[in-house]
C-alpha cells in the first residue's frame, strides 16, 4: 500500500555500534566446512568484521547510551519529545515493552506515548511511518525512533548462514514536522504466507524455550543450529528479494514520476554484499549509487541498517547539504518497502561505540 | 548451451563443463555456489529458479532444460 506525508523530516541520526569486534576469519573456526569454500563466502558476501554485543548486553543498555550521548551533546532535549518508539525483534523481556524500560531508566517525562513495534530488517520504513503518523497530533512536537537489536544473542557461531552475518546495533532517529513543504512517499507490502522464511522458533508461547529447544542439531552443509536460534532460509530470502524488491521501487517512482536517474542514493537494508550487488544490477542502478559496505565492517544489524548505512557513508554530506533518496528495506514477515525522500540539513549524524 | 556451459563452469570454478557432469561431484557445489547460479541463471536468462529447483537438477544438463521449461512459460 501507499503512504504520502506533507511537511515531516527526519532531523537526525545517531548509531550505536558495540566496540567489540569479531573477525570472520576467527568465526571460521567454528565451521564444519572446508577453509578454502569459508574464504570464498568472505569474498563473495563481503563477510569480514562484524560488531557483537559482550555477554548480557540489551537493546535497552544501547538505546539508553544512544539517549544519553544526545542529551549530554545538546542534540535533543530531555523533554523535546513526545513519542518513543522502539522497533526491535529483541527485546529485553516479554513484557513490559522495552520503550517503558528506556523512559524508565532515564526518568523521562510521563506525558509520553512508548510504543514497541516487532519489526526487524523493514523496521526502519515501519518505525518511520508510525512516527510521521504520531506527527499528525498536535501534541506531538517531536517523535524518537530507535532501532535496536542484538540478535548476535540469539545466533548459533556453529551457523555459518547466519553467525558470521549478524552484527548488533542501535540507532535514533528524531522525526519532526517541517516548516517547507516537503513531501514523503512510501510504499509497503507484506505477505505473512511466507512468514517462516526468517524466524526464531523456539521462545515465544507457541514453543517455550527448554532444554530440548537448546540443543544444536544439525540442519544440513555442516552447520549446527538449535530451536531457540535464528533460523533463515538465505536462498528464499534471495528469491524474494530479487522478485519484490526492484519491482516495488519501479512502482513508487513511476506512481510520482519521479526517474530512477534523478535519485541521488538508495539506501538499501544491509543484507549482504551479494544481495546489494544483484539488487543494483537488477535495478540497472550503477552500485555506487547504492552504498553496500556495513557487513564488511559492522555486520547486519536488522532494521538498523538503513539509519547506519547514512550515517557511516553520507555523515558529513548529509549535515550539509540535502539529497534526493530512495530508503528500501526488507525482511521479516515478510516485509518490503520503499520510501522516496529529501533527505540532509541534519542537525547530528554520527556513530558512537558501546561502551 | 555453450554459453551457459561456460557460466557454469565458473560459477564451480573449474576450466570446462560438460552436459552429462553431475553438479553433485564438483567440490564448489554448496549453498553458495546454488545461490550464485541462481543469480546468474536470472540475470542471464530472467528466469528465477528457487534453490530447491537448482538442487533437484541432478546434471548440468537437467539444470538447463528447467530453465529453458520455465522460459516457455
Amino acid at each position: 500500500m501507499k503512504f504520502t506525508f506533507h511537511h515531516k523530516r527526519i532531523a537526525g541520526i545517531l548509531t550505536i555500534v558495540p566496540a567489540n569486534e569479531r573477525l570472520f576469519v576467527d568465526d571460521m573456526k567454528n565451521f564444519n566446512f572446508p577453509e578454502a569454500r569459508s574464504l570464498k563466502l568472505k569474498q563473495v558476501m563481503g563477510f569480514d568484521k562484524h560488531r557483537v554485543v559482550a555477554p548480557g548486553v540489551c537493546v535497552s543498555d544501547l538505546a539508553v547510551a544512544g539517549l544519553e550521548h544526545l542529551f549530554k551533546n545538546g542534540l535533543l532535549e530531555r523533554d523535546g519529545f513526545d513519542a518513543l518508539i522502539l522497533v526491535t525483534q529483541t527485546p529485553d523481556h516479554l513484557m513490559p515493552p522495552t520503550s517503558n524500560i528506556i523512559q524508565g531508566r532515564l526518568k523521562l517525562k510521563h506525558d509520553m506515548l512508548c510504543l514497541d513495534i516487532n519489526q526487524g530488517c523493514a523496521g526502519f520504513i515501519v518505525g518511520l511511518i508510525q512516527a510521521f503518523m504520531l506527527l499528525k497530533q498536535e501534541n506531538v512536537r517531536r517523535v524518537v525512533l530507535i532501532n535496536a537489536d542484538v540478535l548476535s544473542r540469539k545466533t548459533s557461531p556453529q551457523d555459518r548462514n547466519s553467525f558470521p552475518l549478524v552484527g548488533d546495533a542501535a540507532s535514533i532517529t528524531v522525526v519532526e514536522r517541517d516548516a517547507e513543504d516537503s513531501v514523503i512517499h512510501a510504499s509497503l507490502k507484506m505477505d505473512g504466507t511466507r512468514n517462516e522464511a526468517l524466524m526464531i522458533p523456539a521462545g515465544g508461547l507457541r514453543l517455550p524455550s527448554s532444554p530440548e529447544t537448546a540443543v544444536l542439531e544439525d540442519v544440513g552443509d555442516g552447520n549446527l543450529r538449535a530451536k531457540d536460534h535464528l533460523r533463515m532460509d538465505g536462498s528464499a530470502v534471495f528469491n524474494f528479494v530479487q522478485m519484490e524488491v526492484p519491482e516495488l521501487i519501479q512502482d513508487l517512482l513511476a506512481g510520482v514520476g519521479v526517474p530512477l536517474e534523478k535519485v541521488d542514493y538508495i539506501l538499501s537494508h544491509q543484507a549482504n554484499r551479494f544481495m546489494l550487488e544483484k539488487l543494483a544490477d537488477k535495478l540497472k542502478l550503477p552500485r555506487e549509487k547504492m552504498p553496500h559496505n556495513i557487513v564488511e565492517h559492522f555486520g547486519n544489524s536488522s532494521g538498523v541498517t538503513v539509519p547506519m548505512v547514512i550515517a557511516f557513508n553520507l555523515a558529513e554530506h548529509l549535515r550539509r547539504n540535502r539529497s534526493q533518496v530512495v530508503l528500501a528495506n526488507y525482511g521479516v514477515g515478510l516485509t518490503w518497502s520503499a520510501m522516496l525522500m529529501e533527505l540532509g540539513n541534519l542537525n547530528f549524524c554520527e556513530m558512537i561505540e558501546y561502551p | 548451451m555453450d554459453e551457459f556451459l561456460k557460466k557454469m563452469a565458473a560459477v564451480l570454478e573449474v576450466e570446462a563443463v560438460q552436459e552429462t557432469d553431475v553438479l553433485k561431484s564438483f567440490a564448489a557445489w554448496d549453498s553458495l555456489s546454488v545461490l550464485s547460479t541462481i543469480a546468474m541463471i536470472d540475470s542471464s536468462y530472467g528466469v528465477n529458479l528457487h534453490a530447491s529447483e537448482v538442487q533437484a537438477a541432478t546434471t548440468i544438463g537437467c539444470l538447463w532444460r528447467t530453465i529453458e521449461a520455465k522460459k516457455r512459460v
